[in-house]
Protein backbone atom coordinates (compact mmCIF):
# COMPACT_ATOMS: atom_id res chain seq x y z
CA UNK A 1 0.00 0.00 0.00
CA UNK A 2 2.65 2.49 0.93
CA UNK A 3 4.66 1.71 -2.13
CA UNK A 4 1.73 2.43 -4.37
CA UNK A 5 1.14 5.75 -2.79
CA UNK A 6 4.76 6.74 -3.12
CA UNK A 7 4.59 5.99 -6.76
CA UNK A 8 1.47 7.89 -7.41
CA UNK A 9 2.49 11.02 -5.46
CA UNK A 10 4.80 12.70 -7.97
CA UNK A 11 2.11 12.66 -10.58
CA UNK A 12 -0.61 13.88 -8.36
CA UNK A 13 1.23 16.87 -6.98
CA UNK A 14 1.30 18.33 -10.40
CA UNK A 15 -2.32 19.05 -10.16
CA UNK A 16 -3.07 19.32 -6.46
CA UNK A 17 -6.41 21.03 -6.64
CA UNK A 18 -8.10 18.49 -8.71
CA UNK A 19 -6.19 15.33 -8.00
CA UNK A 20 -5.83 15.58 -4.16
CA UNK A 21 -9.01 16.54 -2.36
CA UNK A 22 -7.38 16.47 1.07
CA UNK A 23 -4.72 18.94 0.08
CA UNK A 24 -7.27 21.20 -1.52
CA UNK A 25 -9.36 21.26 1.56
CA UNK A 26 -6.32 22.16 3.59
CA UNK A 27 -5.42 25.03 1.30
CA UNK A 28 -8.93 26.24 1.43
CA UNK A 29 -8.98 26.20 5.14
CA UNK A 30 -5.71 28.08 5.27
CA UNK A 31 -6.90 30.74 2.93
CA UNK A 32 -10.12 31.00 4.89
CA UNK A 33 -8.22 31.49 8.01
CA UNK A 34 -6.14 34.21 6.43
CA UNK A 35 -9.16 35.89 5.02
CA UNK A 36 -10.40 37.67 8.11
CA UNK A 37 -6.99 39.23 8.71
CA UNK A 38 -6.71 40.36 5.20
CA UNK A 39 -10.19 41.68 5.02
CA UNK A 40 -10.10 43.27 8.45
CA UNK A 41 -6.79 45.02 8.26
CA UNK A 42 -6.69 46.86 5.06
CA UNK A 43 -10.34 47.05 4.20
CA UNK A 44 -12.64 48.20 6.94
CA UNK A 45 -10.69 50.05 9.67
CA UNK A 46 -7.29 51.54 9.01
CA UNK A 47 -7.60 54.09 6.29
CA UNK A 48 -11.19 54.85 6.67
CA UNK A 49 -10.89 54.85 10.46
CA UNK A 50 -7.79 56.97 10.57
CA UNK A 51 -9.48 59.48 8.40
CA UNK A 52 -12.67 59.47 10.39
CA UNK A 53 -10.71 59.68 13.61
CA UNK A 54 -8.71 62.63 12.33
CA UNK A 55 -11.79 64.46 11.26
CA UNK A 56 -13.47 63.79 14.58
CA UNK A 57 -10.37 64.91 16.39
CA UNK A 58 -10.06 68.16 14.51
CA UNK A 59 -13.77 68.85 15.04
CA UNK A 60 -13.42 68.55 18.79
CA UNK A 61 -10.27 70.61 18.69
CA UNK A 62 -12.05 73.40 16.85
CA UNK A 63 -14.95 73.42 19.24
CA UNK A 64 -12.57 73.54 22.20
CA UNK A 65 -10.62 76.32 20.56
CA UNK A 66 -13.71 78.36 19.97
CA UNK A 67 -14.90 77.75 23.53
CA UNK A 68 -11.58 78.97 24.82
CA UNK A 69 -11.70 82.07 22.67
CA UNK A 70 -15.19 82.80 23.89
CA UNK A 71 -14.07 82.44 27.49
CA UNK A 72 -11.13 84.71 26.91
CA UNK A 73 -13.22 87.40 25.30
CA UNK A 74 -16.00 87.44 27.80
CA UNK A 75 -15.31 90.50 29.89
CA UNK A 76 -18.79 90.83 31.18
CA UNK A 77 -18.54 90.60 34.97
CA UNK A 78 -21.96 88.95 35.21
CA UNK A 79 -20.74 85.98 33.22
CA UNK A 80 -17.90 85.43 35.68
CA UNK A 81 -19.83 82.87 37.61
CA UNK A 82 -20.63 80.81 34.52
CA UNK A 83 -17.09 81.25 33.30
CA UNK A 84 -15.70 78.87 35.77
CA UNK A 85 -18.08 76.09 34.82
CA UNK A 86 -17.43 76.85 31.15
CA UNK A 87 -13.72 76.41 31.69
CA UNK A 88 -14.37 73.22 33.56
CA UNK A 89 -16.43 71.95 30.65
CA UNK A 90 -13.54 72.76 28.32
CA UNK A 91 -11.16 70.94 30.55
CA UNK A 92 -13.46 67.93 30.50
CA UNK A 93 -13.69 67.93 26.71
CA UNK A 94 -9.93 68.13 26.46
CA UNK A 95 -9.54 65.10 28.64
CA UNK A 96 -12.25 63.35 26.59
CA UNK A 97 -10.23 64.09 23.51
CA UNK A 98 -7.15 62.71 25.16
CA UNK A 99 -9.06 59.55 25.97
CA UNK A 100 -10.21 59.27 22.38
CA UNK A 101 -6.61 59.39 21.17
CA UNK A 102 -5.57 56.78 23.70
CA UNK A 103 -8.42 54.47 22.71
CA UNK A 104 -7.60 54.66 19.02
CA UNK A 105 -3.83 54.77 19.28
CA UNK A 106 -3.54 51.02 18.59
CA UNK A 107 -4.32 51.42 14.92
CA UNK A 108 -3.19 54.99 14.33
CA UNK A 109 0.09 55.59 12.62
CA UNK A 110 2.57 56.72 15.21
CA UNK A 111 2.97 60.08 13.49
CA UNK A 112 -0.72 60.82 13.92
CA UNK A 113 -0.62 59.81 17.56
CA UNK A 114 2.27 62.14 18.21
CA UNK A 115 0.60 65.04 16.44
CA UNK A 116 -2.63 64.49 18.30
CA UNK A 117 -0.91 64.39 21.66
CA UNK A 118 0.95 67.58 20.83
CA UNK A 119 -2.30 69.25 19.91
CA UNK A 120 -3.84 68.15 23.19
CA UNK A 121 -0.97 69.45 25.26
CA UNK A 122 -1.13 72.78 23.47
CA UNK A 123 -4.87 72.87 24.12
CA UNK A 124 -4.21 72.25 27.78
CA UNK A 125 -1.66 75.01 27.82
CA UNK A 126 -4.02 77.49 26.26
CA UNK A 127 -6.76 76.47 28.68
CA UNK A 128 -4.40 77.19 31.51
CA UNK A 129 -3.52 80.54 29.99
CA UNK A 130 -7.13 81.49 29.58
CA UNK A 131 -7.95 80.36 33.08
CA UNK A 132 -5.19 82.40 34.65
CA UNK A 133 -6.12 85.35 32.45
CA UNK A 134 -9.81 85.40 33.08
CA UNK A 135 -9.93 83.96 36.54
CA UNK A 136 -6.65 84.76 38.26
CA UNK A 137 -7.08 81.54 40.12
CA UNK A 138 -3.59 80.81 41.28
CA UNK A 139 -2.94 84.18 42.74
CA UNK A 140 -6.33 84.20 44.30
CA UNK A 141 -5.96 80.78 45.86
CA UNK A 142 -2.59 81.66 47.28
CA UNK A 143 -3.89 84.83 48.81
CA UNK A 144 -6.95 83.19 50.25
CA UNK A 145 -4.80 80.48 51.81
CA UNK A 146 -2.59 83.04 53.41
CA UNK A 147 -5.55 84.98 54.60
CA UNK A 148 -7.19 81.89 56.06
CA UNK A 149 -4.06 80.88 57.93
CA UNK A 150 -3.92 84.38 59.30
CA UNK A 151 -7.49 84.01 60.47
CA UNK A 152 -6.60 80.77 62.20
CA UNK A 153 -3.78 82.49 64.00
CA UNK A 154 -6.10 85.20 65.08
CA UNK A 155 -8.70 82.83 66.41
CA UNK A 156 -5.99 80.94 68.18
CA UNK A 157 -4.89 84.10 69.85
CA UNK A 158 -8.46 84.91 70.69
CA UNK A 159 -8.96 81.43 72.06
CA UNK A 160 -5.91 81.88 74.14
CA UNK A 161 -7.15 85.17 75.47
CA UNK A 162 -10.49 83.62 76.27
CA UNK A 163 -8.69 80.74 77.92
CA UNK A 164 -6.86 83.09 80.17
CA UNK A 165 -10.04 84.85 81.15
CA UNK A 166 -12.25 81.82 81.46
CA UNK A 167 -11.06 80.27 84.69
CA UNK A 168 -11.38 83.52 86.59
CA UNK A 169 -15.06 83.89 85.86
CA UNK A 170 -16.04 80.29 86.03
CA UNK A 171 -14.04 78.99 88.95
CA UNK A 172 -15.59 79.82 92.27
CA UNK A 173 -13.56 80.13 95.43
CA UNK A 174 -13.36 77.23 97.81
CA UNK A 175 -14.36 77.89 101.37
CA UNK A 176 -11.25 78.99 103.19
CA UNK A 177 -9.08 81.56 104.91
CA UNK A 178 -7.14 83.92 102.66
CA UNK A 179 -5.24 87.18 102.57
CA UNK A 180 -4.80 87.82 106.28
CA UNK A 181 -2.11 88.85 108.68
CA UNK A 182 -1.60 88.40 112.42
CA UNK A 183 -4.88 86.62 113.00
CA UNK A 184 -6.06 83.53 114.79
CA UNK A 185 -8.41 81.73 112.41
CA UNK A 186 -10.66 79.05 113.84
CA UNK A 187 -13.15 76.72 112.20
CA UNK A 188 -14.93 73.66 113.42
CA UNK A 189 -16.18 71.10 110.92
CA UNK A 190 -19.17 69.01 111.84
CA UNK A 191 -19.74 65.56 110.37
CA UNK A 192 -22.25 66.71 107.77
CA UNK A 193 -20.10 69.30 106.08
CA UNK A 194 -17.10 67.13 105.36
CA UNK A 195 -15.84 69.26 102.52
CA UNK A 196 -12.63 70.78 101.32
CA UNK A 197 -10.89 73.82 102.67
CA UNK A 198 -8.41 76.27 101.30
CA UNK A 199 -5.83 78.24 103.28
CA UNK A 200 -3.85 80.75 101.27
CA UNK A 201 -1.87 83.97 101.39
CA UNK A 202 -1.54 84.27 105.15
CA UNK A 203 1.20 85.96 107.06
CA UNK A 204 1.91 85.30 110.74
CA UNK A 205 -1.44 83.67 111.38
CA UNK A 206 -2.54 80.74 113.44
CA UNK A 207 -5.12 78.41 111.88
CA UNK A 208 -7.08 75.90 113.93
CA UNK A 209 -9.36 73.47 112.11
CA UNK A 210 -11.16 70.85 114.15
CA UNK A 211 -13.39 68.02 112.97
CA UNK A 212 -13.07 65.92 109.82
CA UNK A 213 -12.34 67.24 106.36
CA UNK A 214 -12.10 65.76 102.88
CA UNK A 215 -9.22 67.79 101.50
CA UNK A 216 -7.09 70.80 102.35
CA UNK A 217 -5.23 73.05 99.93
CA UNK A 218 -2.57 75.30 101.46
CA UNK A 219 -0.77 77.99 99.43
CA UNK A 220 1.66 80.79 100.18
CA UNK A 221 1.90 80.97 103.93
CA UNK A 222 4.61 82.77 105.81
CA UNK A 223 5.40 82.30 109.50
CA UNK A 224 2.10 80.61 110.18
CA UNK A 225 0.96 77.82 112.45
CA UNK A 226 -1.62 75.42 111.06
CA UNK A 227 -3.33 72.82 113.24
CA UNK A 228 -5.91 70.54 111.68
CA UNK A 229 -8.06 67.60 112.57
CA UNK A 230 -8.01 64.48 110.38
CA UNK A 231 -8.29 64.85 106.61
CA UNK A 232 -9.90 61.90 104.93
CA UNK A 233 -8.47 62.69 101.50
CA UNK A 234 -5.28 64.53 100.76
CA UNK A 235 -3.44 67.65 101.80
CA UNK A 236 -1.56 69.73 99.26
CA UNK A 237 0.88 72.31 100.57
CA UNK A 238 2.67 74.77 98.27
CA UNK A 239 5.02 77.71 98.79
CA UNK A 240 5.26 77.97 102.52
CA UNK A 241 8.07 79.39 104.59
CA UNK A 242 8.84 79.43 108.30
CA UNK A 243 5.66 77.57 109.19
CA UNK A 244 4.58 74.84 111.57
CA UNK A 245 1.99 72.29 110.44
CA UNK A 246 0.26 69.72 112.58
CA UNK A 247 -1.73 67.53 110.19
CA UNK A 248 -3.32 64.11 109.96
CA UNK A 249 -4.23 62.91 106.48
CA UNK A 250 -4.31 60.00 104.08
CA UNK A 251 -1.92 61.69 101.67
CA UNK A 252 0.36 64.68 102.08
CA UNK A 253 2.25 66.46 99.32
CA UNK A 254 4.55 69.38 100.05
CA UNK A 255 5.90 71.56 97.22
CA UNK A 256 8.27 74.52 97.49
CA UNK A 257 8.47 74.63 101.28
CA UNK A 258 11.35 76.23 103.09
CA UNK A 259 12.35 76.04 106.74
CA UNK A 260 9.13 74.54 108.01
CA UNK A 261 8.22 71.83 110.49
CA UNK A 262 5.59 69.16 109.83
CA UNK A 263 4.02 67.11 112.63
CA UNK A 264 2.21 64.44 110.68
CA UNK A 265 0.13 61.35 110.86
CA UNK A 266 -0.17 59.85 107.37
CA UNK A 267 -1.60 56.62 106.01
CA UNK A 268 0.82 56.74 103.08
CA UNK A 269 4.29 58.12 102.55
CA UNK A 270 4.44 61.93 102.61
CA UNK A 271 6.28 63.47 99.69
CA UNK A 272 8.24 66.66 99.22
CA UNK A 273 9.28 68.33 95.99
CA UNK A 274 11.47 71.42 95.61
CA UNK A 275 11.78 71.78 99.37
CA UNK A 276 14.64 72.64 101.66
CA UNK A 277 15.13 72.73 105.39
CA UNK A 278 11.90 70.91 106.15
CA UNK A 279 11.66 68.73 109.26
CA UNK A 280 9.24 65.99 110.22
CA UNK A 281 7.82 64.75 113.50
CA UNK A 282 4.82 62.70 114.67
CA UNK A 283 1.34 64.22 114.98
CA UNK A 284 0.73 65.85 118.32
CA UNK A 285 -2.62 67.60 118.23
CA UNK A 286 -5.36 67.08 120.73
CA UNK A 287 -8.78 68.60 121.19
CA UNK A 288 -12.00 67.39 122.65
CA UNK A 289 -13.26 64.56 120.44
CA UNK A 290 -10.14 64.12 118.31
CA UNK A 291 -10.01 60.38 119.04
CA UNK A 292 -13.45 59.94 117.54
CA UNK A 293 -12.59 62.08 114.51
CA UNK A 294 -9.36 60.17 113.92
CA UNK A 295 -11.18 56.87 114.13
CA UNK A 296 -13.87 58.07 111.76
CA UNK A 297 -11.22 59.10 109.25
CA UNK A 298 -9.29 55.87 109.59
CA UNK A 299 -6.37 57.75 111.06
CA UNK A 300 -6.48 56.48 114.61
CA UNK A 301 -3.47 54.28 114.09
CA UNK A 302 0.07 55.63 114.15
CA UNK A 303 1.73 54.17 111.08
CA UNK A 304 5.11 55.78 111.56
CA UNK A 305 4.90 57.02 107.98
CA UNK A 306 5.59 60.57 109.12
CA UNK A 307 9.28 59.65 108.87
CA UNK A 308 9.05 57.86 105.49
CA UNK A 309 9.40 60.98 103.40
CA UNK A 310 9.95 60.67 99.64
CA UNK A 311 11.84 63.56 98.11
CA UNK A 312 11.05 63.78 94.40
CA UNK A 313 14.08 65.99 93.98
CA UNK A 314 16.37 63.42 95.50
CA UNK A 315 15.86 60.06 93.83
CA UNK A 316 18.83 58.40 95.49
CA UNK A 317 19.28 55.80 98.15
CA UNK A 318 21.14 58.09 100.51
CA UNK A 319 19.25 60.47 102.77
CA UNK A 320 18.02 63.62 101.06
CA UNK A 321 19.69 66.82 102.27
CA UNK A 322 16.37 68.62 101.90
CA UNK A 323 14.60 67.17 104.92
CA UNK A 324 15.35 65.66 108.31
CA UNK A 325 13.65 64.25 111.35
CA UNK A 326 12.94 66.92 113.89
CA UNK A 327 15.04 66.32 117.01
CA UNK A 328 12.82 65.68 120.01
CA UNK A 329 14.50 68.45 121.95
CA UNK A 330 13.21 70.98 119.43
CA UNK A 331 9.71 69.55 119.19
CA UNK A 332 6.78 71.60 120.37
CA UNK A 333 5.78 68.53 122.37
CA UNK A 334 2.04 68.80 122.03
CA UNK A 335 -0.61 71.19 120.83
CA UNK A 336 -3.89 71.35 122.66
CA UNK A 337 -6.86 73.22 121.28
CA UNK A 338 -9.19 73.91 124.16
CA UNK A 339 -12.93 74.13 123.68
CA UNK A 340 -12.79 77.76 124.62
CA UNK A 341 -10.41 78.36 121.74
CA UNK A 342 -12.73 76.90 119.11
CA UNK B 1 3.64 45.40 55.39
CA UNK B 2 3.96 48.47 57.52
CA UNK B 3 5.07 48.30 61.09
CA UNK B 4 1.70 49.60 62.14
CA UNK B 5 -0.16 46.76 60.52
CA UNK B 6 2.17 44.22 62.09
CA UNK B 7 1.54 45.74 65.47
CA UNK B 8 -2.17 45.73 64.80
CA UNK B 9 -2.05 42.08 63.88
CA UNK B 10 -0.20 41.14 67.02
CA UNK B 11 -2.58 43.15 69.10
CA UNK B 12 -5.58 41.64 67.41
CA UNK B 13 -4.36 38.23 68.33
CA UNK B 14 -3.81 39.09 71.95
CA UNK B 15 -6.68 41.55 72.28
CA UNK B 16 -4.44 43.82 74.25
CA UNK B 17 -4.85 47.49 74.86
CA UNK B 18 -2.29 49.81 76.29
CA UNK B 19 -3.71 52.54 78.42
CA UNK B 20 -1.76 55.43 79.86
CA UNK B 21 -3.03 57.19 82.98
CA UNK B 22 -1.76 60.72 83.35
CA UNK B 23 -2.71 63.92 85.12
CA UNK B 24 -1.42 66.23 87.81
CA UNK B 25 -0.28 64.84 91.13
CA UNK B 26 -3.06 64.31 93.65
CA UNK B 27 -5.66 63.79 90.91
CA UNK B 28 -6.33 60.16 91.89
CA UNK B 29 -4.77 58.12 89.07
CA UNK B 30 -3.49 55.30 91.25
CA UNK B 31 -6.68 55.21 93.27
CA UNK B 32 -8.74 54.84 90.09
CA UNK B 33 -6.61 51.96 88.85
CA UNK B 34 -6.70 50.14 92.18
CA UNK B 35 -10.40 50.77 92.61
CA UNK B 36 -11.28 49.40 89.19
CA UNK B 37 -9.16 46.37 89.94
CA UNK B 38 -11.00 45.85 93.20
CA UNK B 39 -8.01 46.51 95.43
CA UNK B 40 -7.69 48.34 98.71
CA UNK B 41 -7.47 52.08 98.14
CA UNK B 42 -7.03 53.22 101.72
CA UNK B 43 -3.23 53.38 101.71
CA UNK B 44 -1.84 54.90 98.54
CA UNK B 45 1.36 56.89 98.53
CA UNK B 46 2.02 59.50 95.87
CA UNK B 47 3.45 57.57 92.96
CA UNK B 48 7.21 57.79 92.73
CA UNK B 49 7.80 56.37 89.25
CA UNK B 50 5.01 54.27 87.80
CA UNK B 51 2.78 51.22 88.32
CA UNK B 52 1.64 48.73 85.71
CA UNK B 53 -1.59 46.84 86.10
CA UNK B 54 -2.84 44.17 83.76
CA UNK B 55 -6.58 43.86 84.00
CA UNK B 56 -8.92 41.53 82.13
CA UNK B 57 -11.76 43.76 80.99
CA UNK B 58 -14.58 42.10 79.08
CA UNK B 59 -12.78 40.17 76.35
CA UNK B 60 -9.78 42.47 76.36
CA UNK B 61 -6.58 42.65 78.34
CA UNK B 62 -5.83 46.15 79.51
CA UNK B 63 -2.26 47.09 80.25
CA UNK B 64 -2.68 50.15 82.39
CA UNK B 65 0.37 52.32 82.92
CA UNK B 66 -0.16 54.59 85.89
CA UNK B 67 2.53 57.25 85.83
CA UNK B 68 3.32 59.59 88.70
CA UNK B 69 2.11 63.14 88.26
CA UNK B 70 4.50 65.15 90.45
CA UNK B 71 6.00 68.03 88.55
CA UNK B 72 9.52 66.61 88.72
CA UNK B 73 8.57 63.40 87.00
CA UNK B 74 6.11 64.77 84.42
CA UNK B 75 9.00 65.07 81.99
CA UNK B 76 9.25 61.27 82.05
CA UNK B 77 5.69 60.83 80.77
CA UNK B 78 7.09 60.89 77.25
CA UNK B 79 8.79 57.56 77.90
CA UNK B 80 5.41 55.89 78.03
CA UNK B 81 3.81 57.36 74.92
CA UNK B 82 4.81 54.65 72.46
CA UNK B 83 1.98 52.40 71.31
CA UNK B 84 -0.56 53.98 73.61
CA UNK B 85 -4.09 53.07 72.52
CA UNK B 86 -5.95 54.98 75.18
CA UNK B 87 -5.13 58.01 77.25
CA UNK B 88 -6.83 58.64 80.57
CA UNK B 89 -6.43 62.17 81.84
CA UNK B 90 -7.45 62.47 85.46
CA UNK B 91 -8.53 65.81 86.90
CA UNK B 92 -8.95 66.65 90.55
CA UNK B 93 -12.23 68.54 90.11
CA UNK B 94 -11.90 70.00 93.59
CA UNK B 95 -8.44 71.49 93.06
CA UNK B 96 -9.71 74.70 91.54
CA UNK B 97 -6.48 76.62 91.89
CA UNK B 98 -4.47 74.24 89.76
CA UNK B 99 -6.95 73.85 86.90
CA UNK B 100 -4.84 76.22 84.81
CA UNK B 101 -1.85 74.02 85.41
CA UNK B 102 -3.96 71.01 84.54
CA UNK B 103 -5.15 72.57 81.30
CA UNK B 104 -1.65 73.53 80.28
CA UNK B 105 -0.28 70.05 80.89
CA UNK B 106 -3.16 68.40 79.04
CA UNK B 107 -2.91 70.52 75.93
CA UNK B 108 0.85 70.15 76.02
CA UNK B 109 0.47 66.39 76.15
CA UNK B 110 -1.97 66.28 73.26
CA UNK B 111 0.55 67.99 70.99
CA UNK B 112 2.56 64.79 71.17
CA UNK B 113 2.49 63.07 67.81
CA UNK B 114 2.82 59.59 69.26
CA UNK B 115 -0.47 60.10 71.08
CA UNK B 116 -2.33 61.56 68.13
CA UNK B 117 -4.33 58.41 67.48
CA UNK B 118 -5.08 57.57 71.09
CA UNK B 119 -8.62 57.82 72.42
CA UNK B 120 -8.83 60.32 75.25
CA UNK B 121 -10.92 59.75 78.36
CA UNK B 122 -11.03 62.59 80.84
CA UNK B 123 -12.06 61.66 84.35
CA UNK B 124 -13.42 64.60 86.31
CA UNK B 125 -12.51 62.88 89.55
CA UNK B 126 -13.48 63.61 93.15
CA UNK B 127 -17.10 64.39 92.32
CA UNK B 128 -17.94 63.15 95.80
CA UNK B 129 -16.24 66.21 97.34
CA UNK B 130 -18.39 69.23 98.07
CA UNK B 131 -17.49 72.11 95.81
CA UNK B 132 -15.99 69.96 93.05
CA UNK B 133 -16.65 71.27 89.55
CA UNK B 134 -19.04 69.28 87.36
CA UNK B 135 -17.81 67.59 84.16
CA UNK B 136 -19.47 70.37 82.14
CA UNK B 137 -17.61 73.01 84.07
CA UNK B 138 -14.35 71.10 83.70
CA UNK B 139 -15.01 70.90 79.94
CA UNK B 140 -15.22 74.67 79.82
CA UNK B 141 -12.26 75.33 82.07
CA UNK B 142 -10.01 72.92 80.20
CA UNK B 143 -11.33 74.23 76.88
CA UNK B 144 -11.98 70.71 75.65
CA UNK B 145 -14.23 71.90 72.85
CA UNK B 146 -11.13 73.29 71.20
CA UNK B 147 -9.53 69.88 70.89
CA UNK B 148 -8.59 68.60 67.48
CA UNK B 149 -11.72 67.44 65.66
CA UNK B 150 -10.14 64.11 64.84
CA UNK B 151 -9.59 63.28 68.48
CA UNK B 152 -11.95 60.77 70.06
CA UNK B 153 -12.58 62.10 73.54
CA UNK B 154 -15.09 61.97 76.33
CA UNK B 155 -15.32 63.46 79.78
CA UNK B 156 -16.92 61.56 82.62
CA UNK B 157 -17.45 62.63 86.20
CA UNK B 158 -16.31 60.04 88.67
CA UNK B 159 -15.27 59.35 92.20
CA UNK B 160 -12.37 57.01 92.69
CA UNK B 161 -13.38 56.95 96.34
CA UNK B 162 -16.90 55.60 95.77
CA UNK B 163 -16.13 54.02 92.38
CA UNK B 164 -18.92 55.94 90.68
CA UNK B 165 -18.39 56.60 86.98
CA UNK B 166 -15.25 54.51 86.66
CA UNK B 167 -16.80 51.63 84.76
CA UNK B 168 -18.75 53.97 82.54
CA UNK B 169 -15.51 55.68 81.62
CA UNK B 170 -13.55 52.52 80.95
CA UNK B 171 -16.47 51.06 78.98
CA UNK B 172 -16.39 54.00 76.65
CA UNK B 173 -12.60 53.92 76.34
CA UNK B 174 -12.40 50.20 75.61
CA UNK B 175 -15.26 50.39 73.11
CA UNK B 176 -13.71 53.31 71.34
CA UNK B 177 -10.31 51.66 71.10
CA UNK B 178 -11.84 48.38 70.01
CA UNK B 179 -13.78 50.05 67.23
CA UNK B 180 -10.53 51.48 65.92
CA UNK B 181 -8.19 48.52 66.32
CA UNK B 182 -10.39 45.49 66.07
CA UNK B 183 -12.67 46.67 63.31
CA UNK B 184 -12.42 43.36 61.52
CA UNK B 185 -13.81 41.29 64.38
Amino acid sequence: MEGEEDLSNPIKTLDPASSHPKHTAMLERLSNRKQPFLSRNPDSHPFESTNSFLSRFSQSKHSIDSDLTRCRQSTDPDSKSTLKSDLEAVSISISDLEKLVAENSYFLPSYEVRTCLQTISSLKQSLENVTSEVVPKKKFAFKSKKASSGVVDKTEIENHEIDLEKPSFIVPDLPGFRNMENEVLVKEFKGSEMGEFSISDLNSCEVRLTGCLRAIFIHRLKNCKVYTGPVFGSVLIEEVEGCVFVLASHQIRVHHARASDFYLRVRSRPIIEDCSGVRFAPYCLSYDGIERDLKESNLDEETGNWANVDDFKWLKAVQSPNWEILPESESVGGVIILNSDK
Amino acid sequence: MGLLSIIRKIKRKEKEMRILMVGLDNSGKTTIVLKINGEDTSVISPTLGFNIKTIAYNKYTLNIWDVGGQRTIRSYWRNYFEQTDGLVWVVDSSDLRRLDDCKFELHNLLKEERLSGASLLIFANKQDIQGALSPDEITKVLNLEALDKTRHWKIIGCSAYTGEGLLEGFDWLVQDIASRIYVLD
